[in-house]
């Protein structure tokens, strides 16, 4: 019973959204007569709109994912050394450093967005996708350090003392003995990230402002606020789902390393 | 060696600082500069004045009490709601896996995104709610349209994305919690409900701190839903602290304004982190006092 309920509020307002982008607009607002389940059948129109509009969705989502990729990518090379030193340091240092970056990751990053903005203006980083991974990998950071530096901790001393004797220098210890190690850790920390910099909306609406450049969430802000038709749900809905259905795969294929992640950072944070 | 850990930790900490840190010192500065359309855009100092203006200011006040309205009752529903999810998902029960990654699948979504969606579940009359609503013979509810409610309506949207996090976090605790400590209290008789309250609510503390602290912060930040979902209306009801400071500089092009009012939710959002910490101290020791 409760399982029922769980599953219905989770999934209702995403089958809800399917089932609005498949009908059409007539028939959403009871034109046809009949109400939700009445006569106007099936279409693919709302869809075909969207993927041959101007710019077509699909730059929205292709936008995201490199704005994601090299994010993550970015995060991962600062975080990485970080969260290693800071787990080999002292115990107090290392804790009040641990605290501020959990200070960090609870901060509201919309309070940021009007200074980045001059910092976009000031260096002409504004409308370029790659440049936006510089403050997303500095949001990012605190998550990631807190995460990987729970899991370096979890690697035994002995091992890397074992590396010294044989006369390992730090690089090659941290190349050839702990990352191999990490490897799920990082696996769970940039899916994270990914997911973050996919969804990030108050700095990608102030930094890009031509539409072929947009990302997917200023983008459905922008489809929001724009609307041809005076009842837009049906185009809205099958953005909604297109919107979605990407990270919804993601989780799918990745749930135990997104769920470890957060439960890691959990127990460990 | 250890000017070599700090090597190593130089990149992002200077990153950090330039990310989070400059901003904030930025804002001071800019808080006493009128920087607007009349000035050309440029900043010209103005001391103390733009201070006095906030502290005048009825609408920031008055988006302060609808941020702490919408954070307090959001958060305080997906801390219940989502221990009640994590005590489900810790069941040992059929589909256990899948039952967590669909649970969690609102989580994942982009806020702008499921904020559109939203509005047209809410769609006075043609929302599935108000359909149902009218099905049953009973009238619809300006979801969107009525300031008594609209903010409400946030809280649901909120509440629907953010619970599936809090109760993966507490689902970490829960599973750090020993399973032989609900068998001894078994053994002595002690009920379901006696088990929660002397076991897993004291053992799930931290847990219940780290969610509760993450997602004031969080809440009280709220921008992407509100902009979306509503645009601060209807009448300025749901408006909240970042998206005044938004509209400040990005539509009135008052950025000397907006960086004060940027300060000043973040004060509003010390003092009740501070508070809450307080709180769940006092609570504790309580607690604590009451079991013995």
């Amino acid at each position: 019973m409760a399982r029922l309920a769980l599953l219905i509020w989770s999934l209702g307002p995403m089958v809800w959204q399917l089932y609005t982008s498949l009908r059409p607009t007539e028939a959403l607002t009871g034109g046809l007569g009949g109400g939700l389940g009445g006569p106007g059948g099936w279409t693919f129109a709302h869809y075909q709109q969207l993927l041959h509009g101007n710019p077509p969705f699909q730059i929205y989502l292709l936008n995201s994912a490199l704005v994601g990729a090299s994010s993550t990518a970015l995060t991962l090379a600062l975080a990485v050394p970080c969260a290693y030193a800071l787990s080999r340091l002292g115990r107090n240092a290392s804790r009040s450093l641990s605290l501020l970056v959990a200070a960090a990751a609870a901060f509201p990053a919309v309070l940021l967005f009007l200074a980045l903005l001059e910092l976009a203006r000031n260096w002409h980083l504004a409308n370029n996708l790659l440049a936006l991974s510089l403050p997303y990998a500095g949001l990012c950071l605190p998550l990631a350090i807190l995460l990987l530096q729970a899991s370096f901790r979890d690697i035994p001393m002995e091992l890397e003392e074992a590396a010294v004797m044989e006369g390992m220098g730090l690089w090659q210890r941290l190349r050839w003995v702990l990352l191999p190690l990490m490897t799920p850790a990082m696996a769970s920390a940039a899916l994270l990230i990914f997911i973050f910099c996919w969804n990030e909306y108050p700095i990608a609406l102030t930094w890009l402002s031509r539409s072929d450049l947009l990302t997917l969430a200023p983008a459905m802000a922008r489809i929001a606020g724009s609307s041809v038709y005076t009842i837009p749900y049906g185009a809205f809905a099958a953005a909604t789902v297109l919107g979605s259905a990407p990270l919804i795969l993601l989780m799918l294929l990745f749930q135990r390393q997104i769920i470890s992640g957060l439960t890691q950072g959990a127990i460990k944070g | 060696m250890r000017w070599k850990l700090w090597l190593l930790m130089a990149p992002a900490l200077l990153w950090l600082l330039a990310i989070f840190a400059a901003p904030m010192l930025h804002y001071a500065w800019l808080s006493t500069q009128a920087e607007t359309v009349l000035t050309g855009l440029q900043p010209r100092p103005v001391g103390a004045e733009q201070w006095l203006r906030l502290w005048n200011d009825a609408r920031f006040w008055q988006d302060t009490w609808q941020t702490l309205r919408f954070s307090a009752v959001s958060v305080l529903l997906e801390m219940v709601l989502g221990l009640a999810m994590a005590l489900l998902l810790h069941q040992p029960l059929r589909g256990r896996g899948a039952l967590r990654t669909i649970s969690l699948l609102p989580w994942a979504l982009p806020t702008t995104v499921m904020a559109l969606g939203w509005r047209w579940i809410f769609n006075d009359p043609y929302g599935p709610i108000n359909q149902l609503l009218q099905g049953l013979g009973l009238s619809g509810v300006p979801f969107l349209s009525d300031p008594a409610i609209t903010w409400l309506a946030a809280v649901w949207a909120d509440t629907w994305k953010t619970t599936p996090f809090v109760a993966l976090l507490l689902l970490a605790g829960l599973q750090n919690i020993p399973a032989d400590l609900y068998e001894a209290a078994a053994l002595e008789g002690a009920g379901a409900w006696q088990s929660l309250r002397r076991i897993t609510l004291p053992l799930l503390t931290p847990y219940l701190l780290i969610a509760l602290l993450f997602r004031l912060a969080q809440a009280l930040g709220v921008f992407d839903l509100i902009q979306v979902l509503t645009g601060g209306g209807p009448a300025g009801s749901t408006e909240s602290l970042a998206l005044y400071a938004y509209l400040n500089a990005m539509r009135f092009l008052d950025f000397g304004y907006s960086a004060t009012v940027m300060l000043g939710s973040f004060a509003v959002l010390l003092v009740v982190a501070a508070l809450a910490g307080l709180a769940f101290q006092w609570s504790r020791t309580t607690q604590a006092e009451e079991l013995r």
